[in-house]
């Protein structure tokens, strides 16, 4: 006898559900409620938002909790969430001329139209370690008066709309106007529209797509080539759906979202070199890395999608749940794939001590194909 | 006064049951999963949703389960054949307590089965439906990394390069050594992956009562074998599929041997995999008799009838000839072949040529490669086409190939449709099929031609098995019988074409084109790249080659001294036009046009 396995059965697993409890939501610590979290923790929920692909602060702020911190598992939980709730509309285009913006940045340029607006960020503030040994003071009051701000501060013009004025960019406004894939109801694969791979973008986990972004840089096949950025914003854009009964779009509601525009100086042969070439990238919440990155492999995807492998390593390895549940699968138990391997070198190996092969293998064990 | 959203809300309030999925979502998988019943083995896409495990922790297999479970159903949840196992308990716990169904451990009272890796040891019966988890399930993946490739692979039932992958692990490893997640071939469309169920378990998806349905949650796939559906291992027909074996092991719980053992504890020994079933044969409630008959027995390893036992070569797949066409005599007839590079089509061609000394359009700036060109080739004759670099002659012969789209013309071989197909009007893949064996090229580049990675057999393999031979004994003698012909050692016949020197590495892919017996040969530039010594040698080859076979020939090449050697008669082009044409000799001795002429001292020279 003597075989037991790695069997666990109900009981280890309640155990080990039990253990994650005591120790998180039982901790010798005040409980941290969703709004501390979401006040405190705001890119965390914002990136969970993100790659979740729900904007909803609370519900992400529970998730991070959940998942003590994690934003993949807590994308995880979102996600799963999202697949039992029935889908009860598909919102109105939202066009993003609305956005109020909140911060604004236009590297490109000095004098845009609409201001430079530094907003909520630690772009300019050292990173030094704050260590404080309990909550500050109370604010102080603001030393500038705050003023209301004018329609052009709140929606300033989009810098692209400059560079078209200038005939600068290359034009990829289409007339049709399609329908833009849904990549929760059909799976985006190679070759997809350009819908399919910004949604998957959007969605993507953060580091992989700044990996990505960086491997289009420095790795061997290096997709993009100049990086310029024309504009980043974040912003509030309302949320339209029509109403059940009289058909009218009724806004809902507010999103955060993070916009970003990327140019892209052409140099191919047959490209127009007179020009530039401007990629998009958008996502929820407060995530200027995201957008950026997003908007640089927009251009690539379009310019090196197809003869390269960007197209396939954008729609197919950069989701956090697929990739990250892939690797942790490696954990179940595989002692019956593992048996038939080791069947298959005991095979060989008999084989070739009955001298009955054909052909030893190959010491360099190069890769059959 | 309600919201709107609480109006949206109400519209979905039947729906409303919160369980893992949504009913809407099942109703989805439901409608793909009907889709992959009626194809069976091909992978119908789906909007796979997340589930409560991870991607990989079996959410493909869930999902299905999920939508096609109802209250009345007793489920069984395995994972590597154990009931008892932490995911397997998971999963069940989740079906179970969302669903309202039954669970239970006899296979024997289930409805649905779903499994990780394995299939029961006891008989599925009809009505039965076996979920299986797939964690990846692109058979192709192992030789192809592209899933536009795999797509087209799958599209157009062109599998030759999984083919010559096993025919590899047979040359360096003296057998098949894939190990899980065996290739078979379902109804004799599809390849699938059984995704990743031992090779003990493929017979069982073999016309069987039970319908399978896997689920691919990551990849966003369903696929399906329905009851009674051929489903056969990919093997050669003189190498026989070999299940998992060990020799003089059996389960130290019930003591058969006719099951998959897996291993137990560190000392050695093996138990049962299937523990519901092991307990029911120590129980005496299993129906021995029947389960040894189906048990895979006669699919274990015999290392005699392997590879050296078996020498009946299966007769080769003769391709029909068709008989000459009484008043046609060519094999290949191209008319007014032309192509234009850029803007005008045809419109860009006034301007261009010869006498206006460019082959650039001077009104739409589009670069006019080839026009006008018209030939044709008699079986056992071969014709040349010569010019300098940039004449258009590699374009015209690539539009005959396919490799490029022509912008006017026909191409017609006698080989198809007795000659009144124009191939310019199919499909890609069609062209593709052609080039199988009905019309081979040999590239200046043996890399365009071959898979240096694979041994000159497998490449010749690669080319016979499209052709649909499936006996590795008889690909290893043509093989071996075409290698000796181009004068390619046979003791390098399983080195990877990367090991070989130009020269070699240009009879291989000459071996290849022949392999077939193709009625017309296409050859671009066949020496040009090599030393002249070696060009020369391959020259008498293909020489010989031409002169032994019934075989129609066009010679692209910019040197005379190739196509004197090679060719009856010849065309000399210029700008993309057609200047000169006659027989070999003729304008070798008597070149009238000064671009031949020149052309002609180059070569003396």
């Amino acid at each position: 006898m003597g075989y037991s396995g790695a069997r666990g059965g109900l009981e280890a697993i309640l155990a080990a559900e039990d253990l994650v409890r005591r120790a998180r939501d039982h901790a010798a610590a005040p409980w941290a409620p969703t709004e501390q979290i979401t006040a405190r923790f705001r890119l965390a929920v914002d990136r969970v938002m993100g790659e979740a692909g729900l904007h909803h602060e609370d519900t992400s702020a529970a998730a991070l909790r959940q998942a003590e911190g994690d934003p993949l598992e807590a994308s995880h939980l979102v996600r799963a969430h999202r697949s039992r709730l029935p889908r009860l509309a598909v919102s109105e285009p939202v066009d993003p001329d609305e956005m109020v913006v909140l911060r604004r940045i236009v590297p490109a340029f000095r004098e845009p139209d609409g201001p430079q607006l530094l907003g909520r960020t630690t772009d300019y503030t050292g990173r030094l370690l704050e260590q404080p040994s309990g909550p500050p003071a109370p604010a102080p009051k603001p030393d500038t008066e705050v003023r209301e701000r004018t329609e052009e501060q709140r929606r300033p013009g989009r810098f692209l709309d400059l560079l078209r004025k200038l005939d600068l960019v290359v034009d990829h406004r289409r007339v049709d106007d399609p329908e833009p894939v849904d990549i929760t109801r059909t799976p985006a694969r190679p070759p997809a529209e350009r819908s399919a791979a910004l949604a998957s973008m959007a969605r993507a986990e953060t580091g992989a797509l700044v990996a990505l972004w960086y491997r289009s840089i420095l790795g061997p096949d290096g997709d993009i080539h100049e990086v310029t950025l024309g504009e980043v914003r974040h912003g509030r854009l309302p949320l339209r759906v029509r109403h059940p009964h009289t058909g009218n779009p009724v806004c809902v509601g507010r999103f955060r979202v993070t916009e970003a525009e990327a140019i892209e100086d052409l140099d191919g042969a047959d490209e127009d070199r007179s020009r530039f070439d401007v990629g998009y990238g958008l996502c929820f919440g407060h995530n200027e890395r995201k957008a950026i990155a997003m908007a640089n492999l927009d251009v690539a995807n379009r310019r090196f999608g197809r003869t390269g492998p960007l197209e396939q390593l954008l729609l197919l390895t950069t989701d956090g749940l697929d990739s990250g549940g892939f690797l942790e699968h490696l954990k179940l138990p595989h002692y019956v794939t593992f048996r038939s391997m080791v069947e298959r070198k005991q095979a060989m190996r008999a084989a070739a001590e009955a001298a009955e092969g054909p052909r030893v293998a190959e010491p360099a064990g190069q890769e059959c194909r | 006064m309600t919201s709107t959203l609480d109006a949206l809300a109400a519209t979905a309030e039947d729906t409303l049951t919160l369980g893992i999925l949504d009913e809407g979502a099942k109703r989805e998988i439901r409608r793909a999963t009907l889709t992959a019943v009626c194809v069976p083995g091909y992978q119908v896409p789906f909007g796979s949703r997340e589930m409560p495990v991870a991607r990989g922790w079996g959410s493909g297999g869930l999902q299905i389960t999920l939508a096609v479970i109802g209250a009345d159903d007793t489920v069984k949840v395995i994972d590597q054949g154990d009931d008892a196992g932490v995911n397997a308990t998971n999963l069940r716990r989740m079906i179970a307590s969302t669903t309202g169904c039954a669970d239970t451990a006899d296979t024997r009272e289930a409805t649905i089965v779903q499994t990780r890796h394995r299939v029961p040891e006891e008989h599925l019966a009809d009505g039965q439906v076996l979920v299986l988890q797939v964690p990846v399930p692109e058979p192709l993946r192992g030789v192809q990394k592209s899933v536009v490739e795999c797509a087209r692979m799958h599209a157009e039932g062109d599998y030759s390069a999984m083919w010559v992958s096993l025919y590899e692990d047979l040359v360096r490893n003296g057998m098949i050594t894939r190990t899980t997640g065996y290739p078979v071939l379902v109804d004799g469309r599809y390849v699938l992956a059984t995704t990743p169920i031992p090779r003990w378990d493929v017979p069982r998806l073999h016309d069987s009562e039970h319908l399978s349905l896997f689920g691919a949650g990551r990849e966003k796939r369903i696929y399906a074998i329905p009851p009674h559906t051929d489903v056969r291992p990919l093997t050669f027909d003189d190498v026989p599929f070999e299940v998992e074996y060990t020799p003089g092991a059996a389960c130290v719980l019930c003591g058969h041997d006719d099951v998959f053992l897996v291993a137990a504890g560190t000392s050695g020994a093996y138990a049962c995999s299937d523990t519901e079933w092991c307990a029911r044969v120590r129980e005496a409630d299993a129906d021995l008799t029947a389960h040894r008959d189906r048990a895979p027995l006669h699919l274990l390893p015999d290392p005699a009838t392997r590879l050296t036992g078996t020498t009946t070569t299966t007769p080769r797949p003769q391709r029909a000839r068709p008989a000459p066409t009484p008043g046609q005599d060519w094999a290949l007839r191209v008319d007014g072949l032309g192509k234009v590079f850029g803007a005008g089509g045809a419109d860009a061609v006034p301007g261009t040529g010869p006498e206006s000394g460019s082959a650039i359009s001077p009104t739409t700036g589009a670069i006019v490669a080839a026009w006008d060109v018209s030939f044709d080739v008699a079986p056992g004759e071969a014709l040349g086409v010569i010019g300098e670099s940039g004449s258009g002659k590699s374009t015209a012969l690539a539009c005959v190939i396919g490799d490029e789209q022509a912008t006017a013309g026909t191409v017609r071989l006698a080989a198809l449709d007795e000659g009144r197909t124009d191939l310019l009007t199919l499909p890609p893949e069609a062209r593709r099929r052609l080039r199988i064996d009905s019309m081979a090229v040999v590239h200046q580049n043996p890399a365009a031609g071959l898979d240096l990675r694979v041994s000159a057999g497998g490449n010749i393999a690669e080319r016979l098995t499209a052709a649909g031979w499936r006996s590795y004994h008889g690909i290893r003698e043509r093989a071996a019988e075409l290698l000796d012909r181009v004068e390619v050692p046979l003791s390098r016949m399983d080195d990877p074409v990367r090991t070989f020197s130009g020269g070699m590495r240009q009879r291989v892919q000459i071996a290849k084109a022949l392999a077939t017996e193709p009625p017309v040969l296409l050859l671009d530039e066949p020496t040009t790249g090599l030393d002249a010594s070696v060009a020369a040698g391959v020259l008498d080859l293909l020489r010989g080659l031409l002169s032994e076979r019934d075989i129609a020939a066009v010679v692209v090449s910019h040197d005379f001294a190739v196509i004197e050697a090679l060719t009856d008669r010849t065309l000399v082009m210029q700008l993309g036009r057609v200047v000169e044409r006659g027989l070999t000799d003729q304008l070798f001795h008597d070149p009238h046009h000064p671009y031949t002429q020149r052309l002609v001292a180059a070569a003396r020279r």
